[in-house]
């Protein structure tokens, strides 16, 4: 039969091409996942400010992120902390790492840490005045307050 | 020899598939940084104005290098009153105004700013007198950075 031929061909794809834009899409979300983003609570509806500025560190990464919610709880990778607890011990290894660069600091003396504050927009200020003091009194004098450039869903 | 690819491209589907599922892009979020030591008690600058020395008061605030912004919320947390050294301002607008006027003042001796916030006051309320505050440049051209928070008692009297 004239047919017969074509039933012997083997028809099998080319699988190399579509492997590669595969991988190659694997490669974009692997590099694009945000592993910072969890130690934010995306809970937490943040004040909507005009002159709120992209984060710009500075070169300098050494950042303490407080999550606090309208009830005035801190979360650390959506785990409740104990205000006090956390902050001094949290200014405990700030001062660690700074007394390796200057070894005279003190407890107390001001320390090099970025205080990122996440405050919820319906926080009470007495609410969030506690956790600020308790910055201020365990060394830190630096603070980021956290806001939207624009409303969500603005575009 | 060929190499039997649909094993390995059924893993990187499968890979794809889990990194587009937990594909969350995190919001775009702004700062403000700001230096706040603790707040002191505002004290006169030296060799200036004491206190009694200006029997007209026509300037209560002059001889201190602190100034303070006063904010009263209202029932809802927004900002019921304010009030900058003793004069009232109605909105944020105003503020703004009145602190451009004080601070473009060469002679100003002002270096950073008070604010006596009620304990009621929401966090977006207070971002925005922030948000004013920080946007002011001191008579030496730096931005204004150096912010003290002060807690007013509840209850307490309109500025």
């Amino acid at each position: 039969m004239s047919g017969s031929q074509y039933h012997d061909a083997s028809a099998e794809p080319n699988l190399t091409p579509m492997l590669d834009m595969v991988f190659q899409l694997v490669t974009f979300f692997m590099l694009v996942i945000n592993f910072k983003s969890a130690q934010l609570d995306m809970n937490l509806k943040l004040p909507v400010v005009g002159s709120a500025r992209p984060v710009d560190t500075k070169g300098q990464e050494d950042l303490l992120v407080l999550n606090i919610n309208k009830q005035g709880h801190l979360t650390v990778y959506n785990t409740p902390k104990d205000i006090d607890g956390y902050i001094a011990g949290e200014a405990q290894s700030s001062l660690l790492a700074a007394r390796q660069k200057n070894p005279k600091l003190q407890l107390g003396d001001e320390l090099p840490t970025t205080v990122v504050i996440r405050a919820d927009r319906a926080t009470p200020f007495h609410l969030l005045n506690r956790v600020i003091q308790e910055c201020q009194k365990n060394g830190f004098r630096n603070f980021s307050l956290k806001a939207m450039n624009k409303a969500e869903g603005e575009t | 020899m060929e190499l039997n690819l649909a094993a390995m491209l059924d893993m990187a589907f499968q890979l794809l598939t889990f990194f587009i599922l937990t594909f969350r892009p995190a919001p775009v979020e702004g700062q403000i940084s700001l230096r706040m030591p603790p707040a002191q008690p505002v004290s006169p600058v030296k060799n200036a104005v004491q206190a009694g020395d200006n029997a007209a008061n026509d300037d209560p605030v002059q001889g201190l290098n602190s100034l303070v912004i006063s904010v009263v919320p209202n029932t809802a947390g927004g900002i019921g009153s304010m009030a900058i050294g003793e004069g009232l301002v109605a909105t944020l607008t105003g503020l703004n105004d009145r602190l451009k006027a004080v601070l473009a003042d060469q002679a100003s001796p002002f270096d950073q700013v008070v604010i006596q916030v009620g304990s009621g006051l929401r966090y977006d309320a207070l971002m925005g007198v922030v948000d004013v505050c920080t946007r002011q440049k001191l008579p030496n051209g730096q931005k204004l950075t150096k912010l003290s928070f002060v807690e007013l008692p509840e209850g307490e009297a309109q500025p």
